[in-house]
């Protein structure tokens, strides 16, 4: 590693930061959605892995930070992953202190980033010695995560009773595609049946609207309200350590080390389950819902930095939904990286180290000092000028060509097919951890039967 | 646009008007898709075409289609 290769990973660092601070602001972007096919395109251009990392960690460490400001302001989900935090963030806003949200939020976050980084190596060194034999049970390891999150699952029993199914579907497609040859025998279709999940709400949403008696019940008259508060702008640089509380400070800290240790597990099942676990006991809403968001959303940061650092150091396969998702293609994105020859492989530990904190410090300067100070002017500005139209349709775009990259036309219908039946589950109660568990699980799982 | 759009519905947490929505969703698959198919070249030109393709399709569909909020500024309204 020399200095220009420092100087392009503090560059990336700043650009992802940018481009991620606005994404992550931008109401309803799914995380591996806008995160995996921007590093496939980097890496795939060639770019050298030191700053494609550098990149990767500072786009999720702003992405993590801002996704939670258009909850905060409008009780709308910057992301799949902040959904969690709404019905919180809305007792804030209710008594209006929307302004405190964010800086809650985004304090957390700093905690979850400065906890799970020097945690999530100590786990790695720890787990190394036995990655050969982690990597062999993977996916039972992956089926007990589903068993788990359906138990944590608003619809318990529907989220049972659906592993088997689901899983039919995904490796009955995957084997269709083998057989009539659009896909070589061994490549598993995999990017775009997680994203035929993440979209399948809207997908199914879709498809009810074509039914005109459906839509003359849900037709709503009116543009949606958005009450804004203008906040009081806090003067000097802000210090997370002073806008929380000590006991939050310590439940986040608590929820991002927690998080950091259940890297195998889906980060939103865990954060939905230790946020409100860790908070049960607090009687007063305001306070239960501040404690509840800064735990949150130091609990998702550390999950993603944990689930993307502790497999990339330790075993080199994807083997957390953070690494299998947003991260994949660290680790697998032929021909330039494969699951023998990756970023695992080509970079050091101490490399993997100095990339992440480049990245990982550039992107805590830079966004929570602009989340703090202008989160009002940017809220503003993605609301007034950037329509959700155009946002559906952006992600509707990708997915069609992230399917068709995967597996020609026939996929496109197949992702369709995935997020229709992913749509109705999650109408009906089914947690998406357990949807993406048994995505990972399903070769294992087909495999016994 | 006309005076009936003022009927939405609520997809994910926001407010859309069918026809605004049809018109991003087919521009955006159309430029994705299409800067994947036609680009010259091995990956990762059909990647990179496609994503710009995304890119110009949002910011297309961003000028053409307004947003369907309301922004209310304490108790004062702008529009």
């Amino acid at each position: 590693m020399d200095l220009t290769i420092i100087l392009l990973m503090v560059l990336a660092s700043i650009g992802g930061s940018v481009l991620y601070t606005i994404i992550g602001i931008a109401p309803g972007t799914d995380e591996t959605a806008v995160l995996a096919p921007i590093t496939l395109a980097l890496i795939l251009l060639n770019v050298s892995p030191y700053v494609v990392l550098a990149f990767f960690i500072s786009a999720i460490v702003a992405k993590k930070l801002t996704d939670s400001i258009p909850v905060a302001i409008a009780g709308i989900p910057g992301g799949v992953m902040a959904a969690p935090m709404v019905e919180h963030a809305m007792v804030l806003k209710e008594h209006g202190m929307p302004d405190v949200s964010i800086r809650k939020m985004a304090s957390g976050s700093v905690i979850g980033t400065i906890v799970s980084i020097p945690l999530s190596l100590l786990v790695a060194s720890l787990i190394m010695p036995y990655a050969s034999s982690i990597s062999k049970h993977a996916g039972l390891i992956f089926f007990l995560g589903a068993v788990f999150l359906a138990f944590l699952s608003a619809n318990k029993l529907l989220s049972l009773l659906m592993i088997v199914p689901f899983a039919l579907l995904i490796q009955g497609l995957r084997h269709l595609y083998w057989d009539i040859g659009i896909v070589p025998e061994g490549t598993t279709v995999f990017v775009s049946f997680f994203l035929g999940i993440t979209i399948g709400p809207i997908v199914y949403k879709l498809f009810e609207l074509m039914n005109k008696d459906y839509r003359e019940r849900e037709k709503i008259i009116g543009e949606k309200e958005i009450s804004f508060k203008n906040q009081k702008s806090i003067k000097g640089f802000p210090n997370p350590f002073t806008i929380l509380t000590k006991k939050e400070v310590a439940t986040s800290a608590l929820g991002s080390s927690l998080g950091t240790l259940t890297f195998f597990l889906t980060p939103v099942g865990m954060t939905i389950f230790l946020g409100e676990f860790l908070t049960r006991h607090i009687k007063d809403p305001v306070q239960r819902a501040s404690r509840a968001i800064s735990t949150m959303d130091g609990l998702t940061n550390a999950s993603y930095i944990s689930g993307t650092l502790i497999p990339l150091i330790a075993i080199g396969l994807p083997l957390s939904p953070m690494a299998i998702g947003p991260a994949s293609a660290l680790f697998n994105a032929p021909p330039v990286f494969t699951p023998e020859h990756n970023i695992h492989h080509i970079m050091s530990m101490g490399e993997i180290v100095v990339a992440t904190l480049i990245g990982a410090t550039v992107a805590l300067i830079l966004t929570f000092y602009v989340t703090i100070k202008f989160s009002n002017e940017i809220c503003a500005f993605v609301f007034k000028w950037v329509p959700h139209e155009a946002l559906i349709g952006l992600f509707a775009g990708l997915v069609v060509m992230l399917a068709f990259m995967d597996a020609g036309w026939a996929n496109i219908f197949g992702v369709m097919l995935v997020a229709l039946v992913a749509g109705f589950l999650h109408r009906h109660g089914v947690n998406y951890g357990v949807m993406f568990m048994i995505l990972y699980a399903a070769p294992w799982l087909i495999g016994l039967i | 646009m006309e005076k009936r759009n003022n009927t939405f519905y609520d997809i994910w947490g926001d407010n859309v008007n069918l026809r605004d929505l049809l018109i991003s969703i087919v521009l955006s698959i159309a430029l994705t898709l299409g800067g994947y198919l036609l680009a010259p070249g091995e990956q990762p030109w059909p990647l990179v075409l496609g994503l710009s393709g995304g890119l110009l399709a949002f910011i297309i569909s961003s000028i053409i289609i307004k947003p369907k909020r309301k922004i209310i500024t304490d108790t004062e309204e702008i529009e």
